[in-house]
């Protein structure tokens, strides 16, 4: 025993580091450019900018957001395995043909399926050509479905309607950066250049016409026009003199052309990997882009540049590294109380140390490629919440240095950011603010406030969830910890009850500035406020002493329904039963949460043994 | 001479109940309840009549199917006056006033003065909208709830003349006698809400529009983006004489004219006016999206604001979370249509606007100074 100790005492001085650099240096890969299956280098592709909802991204979160809109995915699945969302953007772009054969269209409601004539099976996921008959039929059960206002569409209208949207974007993205199923594309530029554009200039210098050409010519600018109207992303930045960049679509800097001396450089670099794509040539492919990315360094530096850096960002991945890290904390912890009980500690403390860095770095980056306060959405409040609690569940764990903060704060963390990743498919998480959100003061206060009162109800929730499984499966363990866990709960409660009043508050004060009304009894103001309230509840059934420290441990575990119904169910109320896909799931998830924390909290009820000692 | 005593000490009693933990977890267990049974209700009654039915009323009924209510929760100002009842008598009676307790008193006075400002709120508090079209000039705000029979006389060249009859008063069928007017209207049928159609008979009405249109009783609606064609079927009496039935709606675009001692006048069942004494023409509007999408950026309404004394001539930019204040009212961007040309200001007269602004300061300071002296004490006896 004495020697398992003094091994558990000389283990503690180092493992601990040594566990954190490995896991730092396991991380360090991550940052370089991932390798594709396709036959020509795609990493560079992917850095390229666009603008498309209102932002400018690079091409590969165009891909990401875009193949999650329609699958439910980030990755294309495969005979072959899976291939990435920029290689699937690739094939879209550049060879319609070959994309319209790719499993991508998520279809779960059955009464669509039966529209459409397809079996409900095992299969989730429909290919373009399998839908491509039945469009007209779509668009007109999407159009009668549209009649009808939102909230009262019933499921069918509602997943009709998405389907249709989706064929939409499909569509749009096909005849984004260059016609569906065109070939030849530099080709059809350099005989522009050499023989449509001169004869037009015969025109209108000589009078002297071609009709030929002229035809040909109009033809083009037909084509230009179409591509210009369904564009789905804006891909060529132009310097505007006093006005910055103007960022336009193919088709419209392709009509450009007739007002200008030149080519946009990006028509000719884009049609050269298109061409260079359908030929599988490589060379010509990485040339084109490389070219092209030299062109944007020295004419759009800013975008071209921090574009690169989402890229990083979206192959890193951090959210998802930092969730297994947690994990594992959490697990080491739990390991901590069965073997080596100081080394397995610090090395929990270690793995949590590591994740929240990366977790904070993912959240920097965020804040600094958006300009925004971190939470704009529900995707990154996921995210905030999770950030803040560990960052709570740290202090804790210094102040305390039991395990308990690191076990807690680890499980939060992992959960908070397992919901994020679920979340992300609701299209680009970094989407732009509607113009009565756009306020990065308030955004900054009111809802970073509210977040962290989410963030310490939570804490304190798990913190009681703690206690009751120790409580009712490890009665021993509890007696050392019980007060420190009293304390700290309490401390959390305060802490909570503080930052959920402010950031009602405030977000009274907002819409109080927005809209005339401190108070207008709304369901997002409400859910805030009954989060408040609990927790001035159980401060004052705590100094009235009508609980003591069970009764404490059990009320904050219902903190917990309190803040995941404020958090969630309000979301879930407009679209409510008729909701569809995501909020769905998520409902189902919801229901799970609270029936687990109304189990755990009659576990805390349940009388005790009549022998049993009540801690 | 015990009598007095009894008496205070049952007073005391009394304070010390109404402020103990107990009573306070009560008010505030039954506020739980009432704000999620007001949310849940928003679904399907509607934003607004669920905030009438939850939080504006003494108590919450419900329908049994016998047919009577029966009052199942009490409702926003019972909840509110325990809470204020409550926070009064803890500090007649909990508080051993001290440092200790400085942060704390602070809290609760700060909330008192929040209750306080809500209740006045919702007593005082006037809600309006004015739509107003690009270039146009508006001298009042209409309400979105309530609706008024206004009869106008516009003889003379420089002002209308308006007799505005209020809902309450039109909804039941009977006689309206006023001497603003040379006539007497007589609410012959009223419907909260109907449909209006091309009459194949008879109309509802004898003079005007109402004798090619028929009526049909709807069910009222409460949902916040319908609206209700409150419609009335009136005759008109002048000199003890009929001049015939009228159909009022609404639900109708165009006035009804009644010809009476040589002049006309029309008739409107319309949204309720709220007149001010200045105006407001909408010079600029502009509705900016994000490139190469619709999602709105910003809204603003430049507007010249003309005060009917005539000394304040001047413009004034509304955009989100920048409202004009001007008289007592607020003006804020609410809404928009026709193409860009049409800019839907809300108007909001709220003359204790200010209180939730101090009475959160005092809060916010209040529990900032207990948690901070109680987190002081916990790392001391921490360390």
């Amino acid at each position: 025993m004495s020697s398992k100790k003094s091994l558990d005492d000389r283990l503690s001085k180092r493992l601990p580091v040594w566990l954190a650099v490995a896991a730092a240096l396991a991380l360090l890969p991550g940052l370089r450019a991932p390798s594709y299956r396709a036959a020509v280098p795609l990493a560079d592709f992917g850095r390229l900018p666009a603008l498309g909802g209102g932002r400018i991204k690079p091409l590969d979160t165009v891909a990401r957001t875009s193949l999650l809109e329609l699958s439910g995915r980030q990755t294309l699945a495969g005979k072959d395995g899976s291939r990435a969302a920029l290689e699937w953007l690739a094939e879209v772009s550049f060879d319609a043909p070959s994309a319209d054969k790719e499993n991508v269209f998520q279809i779960d409601d059955p009464d669509v399926l039966g529209v459409l004539d397809l079996r409900q099976g095992r299969r989730r996921l429909y290919s373009f050509n399998e839908l491509k008959g039945d469009l007209a039929l779509i668009q007109k059960q999407a159009d009668e479905a549209n009649q009808v206002r939102g909230s009262s569409r019933s499921r069918y209208q509602s997943a009709i309607i998405s389907l249709q949207d989706k064929l939409e974007l499909y569509q749009e993205l096909e005849n984004t950066l260059q016609l569906a199923g065109a070939g030849n594309i530099a080709f059809g530029y350099q005989y522009l250049e050499g023989k449509l554009l001169p004869a037009l200039a015969e025109h209108f210098k000589h009078r002297h016409t071609d009709r030929t050409a002229m035809s040909e010519l109009g033809q083009y600018v037909e084509q230009f026009q179409f591509l210009a109207k369904v564009a789905a992303f804006f891909p060529l930045p132009v310097r505007v003199s006093g006005q910055g960049l103007h960022w336009m679509s193919v088709g419209e800097a392709s009509i450009d052309r007739l007002r200008t001396d030149s080519f946009h450089p990006g028509l000719i670099a884009y049609a050269s990997m298109g061409d260079a794509w359908r030929s599988g040539d490589a060379a010509a492919f990485g040339k084109a882009v490389e070219d092209y990315r030299t062109w944007l360094a020295f004419h759009a530096p800013g975008p071209a540049s921090w574009v690169s850096d989402e890229f990083v960002f979206n192959s890193f991945d951090p959210f998802f590294k930092a969730s297994l890290l947690y994990l594992a904390a959490f697990l080491l912890v739990f390991a901590s109380w069965l073997v080596y009980p100081k080394t397995l500690s610090r090395c929990a403390f270690a793995l949590l140390a590591v994740a929240f860095v990366v977790h904070t770095a993912g959240l920097g980056t965020r804040i600094w490629l958006q300009g925004r306060p971190p939470v704009t959405n529900l995707y990154s409040s996921a995210v905030f919440v999770g950030w803040a609690a560990v960052l709570l569940g740290l202090f804790l764990e210094r102040l305390t240095r039991r395990g308990l903060g690191t076990m807690v704060a680890a499980a939060i963390g992992a959960m908070t950011l397992v919901v994020a990743l679920h979340l992300d498919n609701q299209g680009d998480t970094m989407e732009m603010m509607r113009a009565v959100l756009d306020s990065n003061f308030w955004l900054a206060t009111h809802v970073t406030c509210i977040t962290i009162g989410y963030s310490s109800t939570f804490l304190a929730g798990f913190l009681g969830v703690l206690y009751i499984a120790q409580e009712r499966l490890a009665p021993q363990r509890l007696a050392e910890s019980a007060a420190t866990l009293e304390r700290m709960v309490y401390g959390v409660v305060c802490f909570s009850t503080f930052f959920s009043f402010v950031g009602t508050i405030l977000g009274g004060i907002w819409a109080d500035q927005s809209w005339g009304r401190f108070w207008g009894w709304d369901p997002k103001e409400n859910g805030a406020l009954m989060i408040v309230l609990w927790n001035a509840a159980i401060l004052h059934m705590l100094w009235g002493k009508m609980i003591g420290r069970r009764g404490l441990m059990v009320a904050v575990v219902f903190g917990n329904i309190v803040t995941a119904l404020s958090w969630f169910g309000v979301n879930m109320l407009g679209i409510g039963l008729h909701s569809y896909g995501f909020m769905d799931k998520a409902f189902n998830w919801l229901v799970v949460f609270v029936a687990a924390q109304l189990l755990i909290m009659a576990a805390g009820l349940w009388p005790d043994e009549p022998d049993g000692v009540r801690p | 001479m015990m009598a007095p005593a009894r008496r205070r000490a049952s007073a005391k009693g009394w304070l010390s109940a109404v402020s103990s933990p107990k009573f306070i977890t009560f008010c505030i267990a039954v506020s739980m309840v009432l704000v999620f049974a007001g949310t849940i209700a928003q679904v399907s009654m509607g934003t607004f009549p669920a905030q009438k039915r939850f939080f504006n009323s003494w108590w919450v009924f419900a329908a049994t199917p016998w047919g009577f209510r029966v009052p199942v929760l009490p409702g926003g100002l019972t909840v509110g006056l325990l809470w204020l009842s409550s926070l009064l008598a803890s500090l007649f009676q909990r508080f051993k006033y001290g440092w200790k307790s400085a942060g704390l008193v602070l809290a609760h006075v700060g909330l008192i003065l929040l209750l306080l400002g809500q209740f006045l709120t919702q007593t005082l508090a006037r809600e309006s909208q004015m739509p107003i079209q690009l270039g146009h000039t508006m001298a009042y705000a209409e309400s979105t709830l309530d609706t008024e029979l206004a009869v106008v006389e516009g003889s003379d060249p420089k002002f209308d003349q308006v007799v505005s009859i209020p809902y309450s008063r039109f909804s039941r069928p009977g006689e309206i006698k006023t001497p603003l007017l040379p006539f007497v209207i007589d609410v012959q049928r009223f419907y909260r809400n109907a449909q209006l159609t091309m009459a194949s008979a008879a109309g509802a009405a004898t003079q005007g529009v109402g004798a090619r249109i028929a009526v049909q009783q709807e069910p009222p609606v409460s949902s916040d983006d319908d609206s209700n064609a409150v419609t009335a079927v009136v005759e008109i009496k002048a000199g003890g004489q009929s001049l015939g039935t009228w159909l009022l709606s609404s639900g109708l675009g165009a006035p009804q004219t009644v010809h009476v001692d040589g002049k006309d006048y029309r008739l409107y069942i319309r949204p309720k006016r709220y007149y001010f004494p200045f105006t407001l023409t909408l010079k600029d509007f502009r509705h900016d999206v994000y490139p190469g999408t619709d999602i709105p950026k910003n809204f603003s309404s430049l507007v010249r604001l003309d005060s009917e004394s005539g000394h304040e001539h001047r413009d004034a930019l509304i955009y989100m979370n920048h409202p004009l204040r001007y008289a007592g009212l607020t003006f804020y961007q609410a809404s928009f249509g026709q193409n860009d040309t049409l800019s839907v200001l809300q108007v909001v007269r709220n003359p204790v606007w200010i209180t939730p602004y101090l009475s959160c300061a005092i809060v916010i300071l209040g529990l900032a100074i207990h948690f901070l002296m109680s987190l002081q004490a916990y790392s001391r006896r921490a360390a």
